[in-house]
């Protein structure tokens, strides 16, 4: 995660003193991001009580469809876009009543959230925006473990959301660098133990981006 | 906008947290249970694995998991002898559920097992020897009725061994009207204190006892209770904390009276039978003690300290004879003044000429008992003072007068007459309080007359429709006024607003005015019944005698709550 980080950093620090090289975009575009997430530990429940899941940081992907609104439009300044993303985390570890565990398996989130950005253009040389999303996702538990001993697994689809914030560089007329921050969210979903039993988990996470974004 | 773009990191940061660390509830049961040890809980026995015939002995038993962690799963597993003439499993339910008794002299493998896992055998010696002496610990005991204690047997056997047989005695005691001892299976020797007095404890087994004394005392005292907790008062006022005892037996009486008081600070109050005089601001511990124990709570005192006393009036000049209300006004340190009239100690320099009748609350009255052309009046609180200067004279009362000249009061409603008497050197004098009030129809309208409650004589009431006439008489001299009582539909109750900068200290007047539907308001503040509901934020200085005055005494919110009639209208009150 941290090398990730650096690694986006040492990428876009070269961008930040550069000056927009174009004008604003409007109309369609495409883009592309990936990035790191990181999921919050999560409160698991089942019908026996409490226990938490801890996961791994892990790459995040995710691709978009959208719209830039042109300057001066009614609505305001910003951008509607269709977002695409998968949020794949390894569990590292399962705390019960007797203590942390080791864990293994993943926990998959294929999204798909409606995302809209207001994007601030008077601030200066870089285009800063907010926004919020929201869709439905795809949980799967993908043979969830417990110090080589299945947990669970299973497949639930949920309500998403999400908070966004971020930088945009127009670096052409029609090709912007976007870096940014998601914090993703869901209904809890609900997945089968080995046992039978059925638990539910939270989801949220926090992920660091970085893309392309190109309009036409 | 940048303070948007921050409010909106600083939501996301807020949602974020730090996910969830509260302590787990669920048990690991995915790891599967590879083992399970039998120990015996007596180290004696785990160490022999031998007891006698006719005793038994508790088990445990610890599950293992893949060598990740133990539980203690002894109620959860099936208990089984591969001897059950020689040793068996009787009891099924906790907390004897484990547990194993002795039946004839032998061997017998006992094992633990859930589902297809059992444990090792745990070969259990039932040895032949006979019980030869049974001791009971503790011999005796001395404890407060409503306590309790565990007792325990131990037998020593013919074999020089000595084996826990608390469980397999039978119980039993003397006077069960003051200590009982358990002999059911799940508490056995559990003893109770119930009342003072003596019992013995005896514990069987087989031919032997055991015995045990016991002295039950009276209830002790285990903690106290200081309330009000945590107030707040206003500095140069009472506080009247109350002690409340638990005690052993469960009773909680009040002890106020016992304890002994004390405060932290005497610079910021005393405490004397519970009271708490409050004297500068700032925080004190109010504690009672008694018995060696004790309870306390925080005393806050607010509203500044006490810098003088003004006494009104300042000079005042009375007919020989007659009584004027006297007010102390404090004045404190953080700019706000407040009536200390009931609290100050008064004194008077010569006691024979003027003296000063308190009556609690916030009323004192000047008695201008014989003439002198002057006579210091003092009120005093701790080193602070403030006089008035008395001359009492004995001049003729040449005329009299009311005021106003008419009252027209609505029902249930009330309103005042004024005496005033014109003497023959000139001078006036209010003597409402010392005049005789009377009503010519008091069906119609009611008038104070009470010498015992001056403050309100020639308070009028409406009582139903009509008129009547009121009559005051003074010196000899008599006058009359009219008073119009109309019964009127009450529409609404008004309550005056809080003016700003209502601090600790500070004292507000509201006023309460009634609207009728005929259209008329009137001013109802003295026949409003006023309630506050936190008087440690703000209080009523005196409901009786200064109706709808508030005082605030620390931060926070009160309501006040104004009933007049049929009506209620309610005030929020902030104090910053």
């Amino acid at each position: 995660m941290k090398r990730i980080g650096l690694t986006i950093l040492a990428v876009c620090l070269p961008l930040f003193l550069c000056r927009p090289a174009s004008a604003q975009h409007s109309g369609p575009y495409v883009g592309a991001f990936v990035g790191g997430s990181s999921l919050i530990t999560a409160k698991a429940s089942d019908d026996l009580g409490n226990f938490s899941l801890k996961f791994d940081p892990a790459l995040t992907g995710s691709a978009v469809l959208g719209w830039d609104f042109e300057p001066g439009n009614p609505v305001g300044e910003g951008r509607v876009e269709l977002e695409y993303a998968r949020r794949s985390n390894t569990l590292d570890q399962v705390t019960f009543v007797e203590g942390g565990f080791k864990g293994g398996g993943k926990v998959t989130a294929d999204s798909l959230l409606v995302n809209f950005f207001g994007v601030f253009h008077d601030v200066g040389r870089w285009a800063p925006y907010v926004g919020v999303g929201a869709g439905v996702a795809r949980m799967e538990a993908s043979d969830l473990q417990v110090t080589g001993q299945p947990l669970a697994s299973g497949s639930s689809v949920v309500l998403a959301y999400q908070l966004g914030a971020g930088l945009d560089v127009a670096l052409t007329d029609h090709l912007n660098l976007d870096l940014g921050y998601r914090f993703f969210g869901s209904t809890k979903p609900k997945f089968s133990e080995v046992n039978g039993r059925k638990f539910e988990m939270d989801y949220f996470s926090h992920t660091a981006v970085f893309g392309l974004r190109v309009g036409f | 906008m940048a303070n948007l773009i921050c409010s909106c990191f600083v939501l996301l940061l807020l949602l974020s947290g730090c996910g969830w660390n509260d302590t787990p509830t669920r048990q690991n049961d995915f790891i599967p249970l590879t083992s399970i040890v039998i120990t015996a809980v007596s180290p004696a026995i785990d160490s022999s694995h031998t007891i006698a015939a006719g005793t038994s002995t508790k088990l445990t038993a610890t599950g293992h998991y893949s060598g990740q962690f133990t539980r203690d799963i002894t109620d959860q597993v099936v208990w089984s002898s591969a001897s059950p003439a020689v040793a068996a499993f009787k009891y099924s339910t906790t907390p004897n559920k484990g547990r194993v008794s002795g039946a004839t002299a032998g061997s017998a493998a006992l094992t633990a097992t859930v589902g297809t896992i059992s444990s090792p055998g745990f070969t259990l010696t039932v040895s032949g020897a006979t019980i030869s002496e049974l001791k009971v610990a503790p011999a005796s005991l001395t404890f407060a009725k409503g306590l309790s204690n565990q007792f325990a047997a131990t037998g020593t056997f013919s074999d020089t061994t000595t084996q826990d047989l608390t469980f397999d005695s039978a119980w039993l005691s003397s006077d069960v009207t003051v200590a009982t001892v358990s002999d059911d299976l799940a508490s056995k020797g559990f003893a109770r204190a119930l009342a003072k007095g003596t019992a013995a404890f005896t514990a069987t087994f087989a031919s032997k006892s055991g015995t045990a004394a016991v002295t039950v005392t009276e209830p002790v005292l285990q903690s106290i209770a200081v309330t009000p907790a945590s107030p707040s008062a206003l500095s140069i006022s009472t506080v009247s904390f109350t002690a409340i005892g638990s005690y052993s037996d469960g009773t909680t009486p009040d002890i106020t009276a016992q304890v002994v008081w004390n405060s932290s600070s005497t610079a910021r109050a005393t405490v004397i039978g519970g009271v708490a005089k409050t004297l500068t601001q700032g925080t004190t511990s109010i504690s009672a003690s008694l018995d060696g124990v004790t309870g306390s709570t925080n005393l806050r005192v607010t509203g500044g300290d006490l810098t003088g006393i003004t006494v009104s009036p300042s000079a005042p000049k009375l007919a020989r004879g007659t009584v004027s209300r006297i007010i102390a006004t404090g004045i404190f340190s953080n700019a706000t003044t407040r009536d200390l009239t009931g609290v100050v100690e008064w004194s008077s320099s010569d006691s024979a000429k003027a003296a000063v009748t308190s009556t609690g609350s916030t009323l004192a009255w000047l008695n201008a008992v014989d003439n002198t052309p002057l006579t210091t009046i003092t009120a005093k609180s701790g080193s602070i003072t403030g006089t008035s200067a008395l001359t009492v004279v004995s001049p003729t009362v040449q005329s009299i007068a009311v005021s106003p000249p008419s009252l027209a009061l609505p029902v249930g409603s009330s309103g005042r007459y004024t005496l005033t008497a014109t003497f023959s050197d000139s001078t006036t004098q209010d003597v409402t309080a010392n005049s005789t009030w009377e009503t010519g129809n008091s069906g119609i309208a009611s008038v104070g007359n009470d010498d015992s409650d001056m403050a309100n004589k020639g308070r009028v009431s409406g009582v139903a429709s009509g008129s009547a006439t009121i009559t005051a008489r003074y010196g000899g001299k008599f006058v009359t006024a009219p008073v119009t009582v109309t019964a009127r539909s009450l529409q609404t109750l008004s309550v005056s607003t809080l003016p700003t900068g209502f601090i600790a200290g500070t004292r507000v007047a509201f006023t309460a005015t009634a609207n009728y539907f005929d259209g008329t308001s009137m001013d109802v503040t003295e026949s409003t019944t006023w309630t506050l509901d936190k008087p440690y934020v703000a209080m009523l200085t005196d409901s009786q005698n200064q109706p709808g005055q508030v005082v605030a005494v620390d931060s926070g919110s009160a309501t006040l709550t104004a009933t007049f009639g049929s009506k209620t209208q309610t005030t929020t009150i902030t104090v910053p």
